[in-house]
């Protein structure tokens, strides 16, 4: 029955291969500003509430960083109705999961739960968007917490400060230049003030959307949005978007960096273009011939047939802004940086050079099609992809548009953005080197 | 539902300065009353056995377009021979360069053109295959999958790559404080039963490990009679039932070899530093020997243990975050496996803080033990774990892994929808039953992984005065004081 149920509600056939169902939702501006996303799916009985404020690490001041995702803590600290604390353990009693997360661009608190709980959730969400409790002696302690955070996931673990080299690299002027997590420095600068700063400018109805994905009665659920999201005050000004551009980038940047790696990691990144961008797709297919899967370039070239990389993949990075494509390798004992670095670039080149072949291409859009059906399984996928579309591309149809615009994506399109983005003056080449042996590393570089 | 929310919040005086927007004239009033709820039944699912013994698990649902087959074998790293640690690892490994007729590249090839995914490995008791295709490609996934579990080619070549592979793997754990503390609690707790063995392998044995030593490993153990199989997905149970037949229906059954390992020892308070002299914070784990997944107390242990550590209750993380900020998170479980199993609690902090947290750690294991959990506390844990179960049914996967489970660990399958049922029964005086019988706060294993010669010291003034002390680059898992000579 419920199968039946959930295959009405999608309103799409099955019969065209591998072609997932189009999303069926509703969406409402409130008076306050904020937008409400509302998307039924009543195959089991749970919803996930997801909002997205749009401030992230990009939205700092300097001196500031980490600020975004530090308040990201400070939502779980209380608020009128809401004992400090309490908010995660509610959603626990009633077994449902609750977490945030703060990336570059936005800072995202989502919530499952049992779908009669959806009022709960509403109503919680509102009050600490409307009334954050905010205390010297709070703020101090959860800074703690977040240094323990960035202890753990950074400073401590082989490996964990190579995001940020590279970004510390490659970025000059824009706020992508500073990690999310922020510096120990400018986390014990920050002040009670800034926190309050912050919320008024950032937390307010008209920087939120709120994505609702599950099992709801349409009408209820649209009543309880306006009951509860609605009566958050509307406030006084707009949410400032003045943030320093990175300049163009004109020549190949190198760097050789000692940390406690245990062995030589290569990093080869380029300046892209940002996310929703028409290059965007091809860079999308660029980057999976190049490094998704076994069968991709980098696996085959640099880690199953030389044995140069212990492991290798690629990326491209593409956000609210103008990002980075990157590969990195580990290099494996025996093997130079040097080495893998030419490996590396010798992959980007030939991309540029022939492009990519009629399978490697359609083997891309066979992969994008899996990754696209496979990451809309559960309500919280569902919601996180109508979040992304209304929050970063400002367009919600790109949530099912997206399928056909890579399906169309033709050979000439990849090779002409590996020529427009792959270019030597765009490049940034860095190798981290296990501590004491940065200056062996240093000579191989200049080779 | 019993009183969840009202009990949870309290419309006190306010404490601190709400600075929000709406502070002057925002209610203060009681969270709103649940909806009326939708009954939650375990989804339909069906069992079969074929012939050769290949026990089969069906579950359709079409909402994507896409279907999983996860085959399960019942070996893992527990039956690597003496010596020959990470062979049942690296056997799954080679399972998919090159099977059949195909090489490791055009397999990978095919996987990957056909926007497929295709996964192996090994853990604990297990050795796994899964793959995901898309639903017009079930055959095509079939004919993949049955090549890679019956008929891998173990060329010679490709064991030098991932031998390899599996050898730069090790150097780069071997840095990892959050491995090496893993390796060295399991270690502890477990002695020289293999679940206390590196299933990774340690470079010797990866080194012995021959050509002979794969063919035999999957000889013996991957056999219909010892295997379990699902598929999930956009496809009805007769087509499923169907391609199964065709793929794998000639599989021909084999006899499971006997497993009699040793007994693990009896708890023994043991305290290991291993020495990071860079490390910014410390890795720390507490744990014991516990009791295996398929044991009459596992129920109300597993409770207890939420109590301890786990999600909707978690003293530890009440004291060691929300307290006293030493860490950003702390948690406990209970990891019963086939034959044995642990509590194992794990939390870092800043050096500085080490001998604190440690203690605060081991006082929680002390008061589960002494004092009787309030009927409140095990009431949040207990809705945590039985509102959670809806959340847990949502995909095809999500529900062949529960029935897998249970079938793999010899529970009835039928005590799927009893979930509820039975996590209510559990009463206080359980909980206190088995934490009296199973906690040993006097006989904790402890590993520290960081800056020892920044904390040492202040253990004494913590009650632990003895404790190993081991560089991190001397650590031997296989020698019975943990260090190389």
């Amino acid at each position: 029955m419920a199968v039946v149920a959930a295959a009405l509600v999608w309103g799409a056939s099955t019969s065209a291969a591998s072609r997932p169902p189009k999303f069926v939702y509703q969406r409402l501006q409130l008076p306050n500003g904020l937008t409400a996303v509302l998307h039924q799916d009543r195959s089991t009985p749970i919803v996930n509430v997801q909002l997205w404020y749009h401030v992230g690490s990009k939205d700092e001041r300097p001196g500031r960083t980490g600020f975004a995702h530090l308040f990201e803590h400070l939502m779980f600290k209380g608020s009128r109705n809401v004992e400090p604390e309490q908010h995660t353990s509610i959603v626990a009693s009633v077994g449902g999961q609750a977490n945030a997360y703060t990336n570059e661009d936005t800072t995202v608190f989502w919530q499952t739960v049992p779908s009669q709980f959806l009022p709960l959730v509403l109503w919680m969400e509102a009050d600490r968007m409307a009334t954050l409790r905010i205390d010297e002696d709070t703020f101090v302690r959860e800074r703690e917490v977040v240094k323990e955070e960035r202890r753990m996931r950074v400073e401590n673990q082989p490996y964990g400060r190579l995001n940020e080299i590279i970004y510390e690299q490659a970025f000059t002027q824009h706020p992508y230049r500073h990690p999310v997590i922020g510096s120990m420095d400018d986390l014990n600068a920050a002040t009670i003030d800034d926190v309050r700063d912050f919320y008024a400018t950032y937390y307010v109805p008209s920087n939120v959307t709120v994505v609702l994905s599950g099992d709801f009665d349409m009408d209820q659920a649209v009543g309880l949005v306006n009951q509860y999201l609605g009566r958050v005050p509307k406030a006084g000004q707009p949410v400032p978007r003045d943030i320093p551009r990175e300049p163009p980038q004109t020549q190949e940047r190198r760097a050789v960096v000692e940390d406690a790696v245990p062995l030589p990691a290569v990093v080869v990144a380029h300046h892209i273009t940002y996310d929703g961008h028409p290059d965007a797709y091809p860079l999308h297919i660029a980057a999976k011939v190049l490094s998704d899967g076994q069968s991709s370039r980098i696996y085959r070239t640099l880690v199953y047939e030389s044995g140069l990389a212990l492991t290798a993949f690629g990326q491209a990075n593409l956000i609210e802004h103008p990002n980075l494509f990157y590969a990195v390798a580990i290099v494996n004992p025996g093997q130079t940086p040097a080495a893998v670095e030419k490996a590396l670039i010798a992959e980007l080149d030939r991309m540029k050079a022939d492009g990519v072949t009629p399978r490697e291409l359609q083997r891309s859009k066979n992969q994008f099609a899996r990754d696209y059906i496979l990451g809309r399984e559960t309500v919280q996928q569902k919601a996180t992809h109508l979040a992304h579309a209304e929050v970063l591309h400002a367009d919600i149809t790109t949530a099912d548009g997206e399928f056909d615009i890579f399906q169309n994506i033709t050979q000439a399109d990849v090779q002409r953005v590996a020529k427009t983005y792959f270019r030597p003056e765009t490049r940034v080449v860095i190798h981290v080197m296990p501590k004491g042996t940065g200056a062996q590393g240093a000579a191989e570089a200049r080779r | 539902m019993r009183t969840f929310v009202v009990a949870a919040l309290s419309l006190t005086v306010l404490t601190s300065v709400a600075v929000g927007q709406a502070a002057q004239s925002w209610p203060r009033e009681f969270p709103p009353r649940p909806l009326q709820p939708r009954p939650v039944t375990f989804p339909e699912f069906e069992v079969r056995k074929m012939a050769n013994g290949l026990t089969v698990v069906l579950v359709s649902q079409n909402e994507q377009p896409a279907i999983s087959v996860r085959m399960i074998v019942r070996a893992g790293a527990a039956q690597d021979p003496k010596g020959k640690m990470g062979l049942a690892m690296l056997t799954a490994t080679l399972l998919d360069q090159g099977a059949g007729a195909r090489t490791a590249q055009q397999l990978a090839d095919e996987v990957d053109f056909i926007g497929g995914l295709l996964g192996t490995g090994a853990g604990t008791d297990l050795s796994f295959v899964n793959t995901v295709v898309m639903r017009d490609d079930y055959a095509t996934g079939l004919a993949l999958m049955a090549d890679v579990v019956r008929r891998p080619t173990f060329l010679s070549e490709e064991i030098e790559r991932q031998r390899q592979q599996a050898l730069s793997g090790l150097k780069v754990a071997a840095e990892d404080p959050d491995s090496v503390a893993g390796l060295v609690i399991d270690r502890l707790i477990f002695g020289f039963h293999p679940y206390g063995l590196p299933g990774a392998g340690t470079a010797e044995s990866l080194q012995s490990l021959t050509r002979d030593d794969f063919v035999e490993f999957h000889r013996r153990h991957f056999v219909p009679n010892n295997a379990l199989v699902a598929v999930v997905g956009d496809v009805t149970h007769a087509d499923a039932m169907a391609g199964i037949e065709r793929y794998f229906g000639d599989w021909k059954p084999g006899e499971v070899p006997a497993f009699n390992p040793i007994a693990p020892p009896e708890p023994t308070r043991r305290v290991i530093v291993i020495d990071r002299p860079d490390a910014v914070q410390t890795e720390i784990r507490l744990g014991q020997l516990a009791i295996p997944r398929r044991h009459a107390d596992f129920d109300a242990l597993n409770q207890a243990v939420k109590i301890l550590g786990g999600e909707g209750a978690n003293r530890l993380q009440q004291v060691l975050r929300s307290q006293r900020q030493l860490t950003y998170g702390a948690s406990a479980d209970l990891d019963s496996y086939k034959w044995s199993g642990a509590i194992v609690a794990d939390t870092d902090t800043q050096t500085a803080t080490t001998a604190e947290a440690l203690r605060l750690a081991v006082d929680e294991f002390a008061r589960l033990q002494r004092e009787r959990v309030g009927e409140s506390e095990l009431e949040a844990a207990q809705d945590y774990t039985v509102g959670h179960f809806p959340l847990t049914i949502e995909t095809p996967d999500q529900i062949a892994t529960q029935v897998l489970n249970q079938l793999f660990y010899e529970l009835p399958v039928d005590d799927l929808p009893k979930y509820r049922e039975r996590i209510l029964g559990v009463t206080p005086d359980d909980v206190q039953r088995v934490a009296r019988a199973f906690v040993r706060p006097d006989r904790l294993s402890v590993v520290l992984v960081g800056n020892a010669s920044q904390f040492v010291d202040s253990l004494k003034g913590i009650g632990f005065a003895e404790y190993e002390r081991i560089p991190i680059d001397r650590v031997d898992l296989l020698s019975a004081d943990l260090k190389k000579p």
